[in-house]
């Protein structure tokens, strides 16, 4: 019904849409989803021809091209065919007029009703949307954010149009009057396909059938809204899913590094992007399906940044880790959660080549890992559980830090001693030469395992495995080592393999998690499944056994 | 290993006096050419003389300063103690951490050759090949390095096995650290007590072995050595001036070993903390 091919808006000289391709069916609901200044907005003006900007390609709808309708034959279409909601209802809505009136006019104005079945008409919408009879002749400056908004809607409502563009419908609305609203706007007319431009994604989650994401003036990721939600693919979804605040997630909220710039060559996204390669920086990726989704990434979306296959390593009879199998993604925490002995340290130390595997392979970008050299180290680094034991006692801070750069052969002597003043730096540890030259056992643990920390992270890794990293601190502590860890994450798109018997902090830092039992993988998703939903026995009594200040008292008991 | 060397031997009477002796032995080799009152190996007619003002313990059989000798004697009998004690604890370490640390057919190949060498008898061995090929300072340096590194190399082998176990050392791997780099820098600095202990031993028995193949007179003999004079002192035994050249230097051979025993046995709870709690008791 609504087709639109490289669309290009621009403002002078800035660009503000490049090249957007979207297709809407009848009755369906498309969410445009992006951050502010991305265009949503624009979008909506440029079907509604409104926009003054210059507008290049094709907007086809039903048939006809709006692009190159009269004035006269878009005046014919907008606001009966098509119609709009815009975001600020108290700067649309005249405020000569009553509300009635207003609604009234553009079915009046299209020749479609007389004036009294146009007031019927008008009155009916007002009283669908929920506006008391008693407000229908108020003038808009004596009605509410909410009630303006449902003015809004039922205007838009007025001529039964085919293609509704709403422009943050709910987002000047409370909670409660929010979920009301967005109960009208999906109640009405099943027939009218919508076009919901926001940047709200519980607006998406509720109203939308799809949803395209846009960033930068194209879109980078498209699919069914409960899809791309649950399961972002562009490093872009998921950073603006980690930073919204919601019910569902239960990691902590997680900015985007940097800001939007434009323009930008290459991918719009790769300044701020984790896993840009050289290509990101040069060309523009195309919107290609993939695996059920529109995703325009040159590397095909978040890529699986390390992996494993039936990884089982025996320590005589013993089996310490049986066929494991678990991927890691750019830029995500999985944490292994599970009781002493149950093999995540032994898991770690065979993908960081501390044991031989008995069976099984490791994974690093695709590429099965055989031996394992400096390569492979500078990709994948580990944080041991205790950091007392894994600084050498013979090392000071500085010594210690640069001691990966010495191994590897990095750069000089100066270059190396300013990485590791720098890496420092981001761990939040002072960088004074007094405090460079202090010998492990004169720091604090939480500024050992900060060292020890700096010390992983100054070959710029792209995934930490994190052995119990605040095993041996106090609370207080461990909350300022994880808020770092997230920090980092935001920052340089680390990929973390998190271990830790606490699934409360588990659930904390992790995108997903996997609980282990006796060597193996016994359940593994989204920590919000694990943590709401377990299926299994053993995550079960792991989550009732986990710390919660509510008393427990006569709930604790073992078993399933 | 929190174990401190220096207090260890501080803590023990005769690793005090060990000590002492040892200096005092170092003192003479390096301050041989003032103490002596002769060129150690010139002959002169005067030969066979009692003690007197001029040769405080007479002169040899061909006329040189047994005092001199004894003194530079000491030189020898350090040197080699020393240059062997360094080799075989070099050869030693460099053997039982690399066989630790690589591990494998290579650790099964060294340690077979190190249990053969322990098991058969040195002193015959040494006997025989400086019989054959009449050894100077330095092939008896070498000869008796190559065949006394075994029993250290077990220890140290033992001990690196323990450390690699270490945190700092699966860090460092985990950096991509190759095996020397964890040996020079995490392991060797650790092995450091033990490493002084074994090189104490070393050089005992380097001293004694030395002294041994003198006395038995298979070694240079152009270089003095406390063996070689204690032999002269025994060829010359109807004499009644052979009690002069023997005792002192019997004296000097003796203090020394004594000296470096009592170091090493002071030092020992090193290798074996046990024993700590048994001499306290």
């Amino acid at each position: 019904m609504l087709e639109i091919k490289d669309l290009r808006v621009s403002y002078g000289q800035d660009v503000v849409l490049n090249g957007i391709d979207l297709e809407l069916k009848s009755g369906e609901t498309l969410a445009i989803v992006g951050e502010s200044g991305t265009g949503k907005t624009t979008l909506g003006l440029s079907i509604m021809r409104l926009v003054e900007g210059t507008v290049r390609g094709t907007i086809r709808f039903n048939g006809k091209d709006l692009l190159t309708l009269s004035d006269n034959e878009m005046q014919q279409i907008r606001w009966s065919q098509i119609a709009m909601v815009f975001q600020n209802a108290n700067n649309v809505l005249n405020p000569i007029y009553t509300v009635l009136n207003q609604i009234m006019e553009p079915m009046i104005e299209h020749g479609l009703k007389s004036k009294k079945e146009a007031q019927d008409r008008a009155a009916e919408l007002l009283g669908y949307f929920g506006l008391p009879q008693n407000r229908f002749t108020a003038y808009p400056h004596q009605l509410s954010g909410g009630e303006q908004q449902k003015v809004l809607l039922a205007m838009a409502m007025a001529n039964d149009p085919e293609l509704l563009i709403l422009d943050e419908p709910l987002s000047s609305l409370d909670a409660a009057a929010r979920a009301e609203v967005g109960n009208l706007i999906r109640e009405t007319d099943k027939h009218c396909a919508k076009l919901l431009a926001t940047h709200d994604l519980d607006t998406v989650s509720k109203l939308a059938d799809r949803m395209a994401v846009l960033y930068g003036g194209k879109i980078i990721e498209a699919g069914p809204s409960q899809d791309v939600l649950s399961r972002p693919r562009h490093p872009y979804t998921r950073a603006l899913i980690r930073a919204y605040p919601n019910m569902t997630t239960v990691k902590d909220l997680q900015g985007i590094k940097g800001q939007m710039a434009r323009p930008v060559s290459g991918c719009p996204f790769h300044p701020r992007c984790t896993q840009a390669i050289d290509i990101c920086r040069t060309e523009v990726p195309k919107l290609v399906w993939n695996q059920g989704r529109h995703i325009a990434c040159h590397r095909g979306g978040i890529i699986t940044l390390l992996s494993t296959k039936n990884l089982t390593k025996c320590f005589g009879s013993l089996k310490a880790i049986e066929s494991v199998s678990l991927h890691i993604e750019a830029g995500e925490t999985l944490s292994l959660v599970g009781q002493t002995g149950s093999g995540k340290t032994t898991l770690a130390k065979t993908i960081m080549g501390l044991h031989q595997p008995t069976e099984g392979d490791v994974y690093l970008e695709g590429a099965k890992v055989d031996s394992r050299g400096r390569d492979f180290y500078k990709r994948v680094q580990m944080v041991f559980q205790n950091p007392g034991e894994s600084l050498s006692h013979r090392l000071s801070v500085l010594e210690a830090v640069v001691e990966p750069l010495d191994i590897q052969e990095i750069g000089t002597d100066e270059e190396r001693k300013e990485k590791a003043r720098q890496v420092l730096g981001e761990v939040e540890l002072p960088r004074t030469n007094d405090f460079l030259s202090k010998y492990p056992h004169q720091l604090s643990g939480g500024e050992m395992q900060r060292v020890a920390i700096a010390r992983a992270l100054v070959l710029d890794p792209a995934l930490l495995i994190a052995d119990e990293p605040t095993a041996f601190l106090d609370a207080s502590i461990q909350a300022k080592i994880l808020k770092l860890l997230l920090n980092l994450q935001e920052q340089r798109g680390l990929s973390m393999l998190y271990i830790t018997h606490d699934i409360a902090a588990a659930r904390k830092v992790s995108d997903r998690i996997a609980i282990m039992l006796n060597g193996k993988i016994i359940e593994e998703g989204s920590s919000n499944e694990i943590v709401a939903a377990p299926k299994q026995g053993y995550t079960r009594s792991l989550l009732r056994a986990a710390s919660t200040l509510r008393s427990t008292k006569s709930t604790i008991d073992e078993g399933d | 290993m929190h174990i401190d060397l220096k207090k260890e031997i501080k803590e023990s009477g005769p690793g005090k006096i060990g000590i002492i002796i040892l200096l005092l032995m170092i003192a003479v080799a390096l301050l041989a050419p003032v103490l002596a009152r002769y060129d150690p190996y010139q002959q002169s007619t005067a030969s066979l003389l009692s003690p007197s003002w001029n040769h405080w313990l007479g002169t040899n059989h061909v006329g040189q300063d047994v005092w001199s000798r004894l003194v530079f004697g000491a030189r020898t009998s350090l040197l080699v103690g020393f240059g062997v004690g360094i080799l075989s604890t070099l050869l030693g370490t460099i053997f039982g951490v690399s066989a630790a640390l690589v591990g494998g057919l290579y650790e099964k190949v060294v340690m077979r050759i190190v249990d053969a060498f322990i098991v058969i008898p040195m002193v015959i061995i040494v006997i025989l090949i400086s019989a054959y090929i009449r050894p100077s300072i330095l092939t008896l340096i070498l000869l008796l390095s190559l065949l006394s590194w075994q029993g250290g190399a077990r220890i140290m082998r033992a001990q690196a096995l323990s450390l690699k176990e270490r945190g700092h050392v699966a860090a460092a791997r985990s950096f991509g650290a190759h095996h020397f780099y964890i040996a020079w820098r995490h392991i060797v600095p650790d092995l450091g007590p033990i490493l002084l202990v074994d090189f104490i031993y070393s050089v005992r028995r380097a001293v004694f072995m030395e002294a041994g193949l003198a006395f038995l007179g298979i070694t240079d003999p152009t270089v003095v050595s406390w063996g070689m004079m204690m032999r002269d002192a025994l060829s010359f035994s109807y004499l009644n001036v052979w009690q002069w050249w023997l005792v002192p230097t019997g004296v000097a051979l003796s203090l020394t070993i004594i000296g470096l025993t009592f170091v090493g046995h002071a030092a020992e709870p090193v290798i074996e903390p046990r024993l700590r709690g048994a001499e306290v008791a």
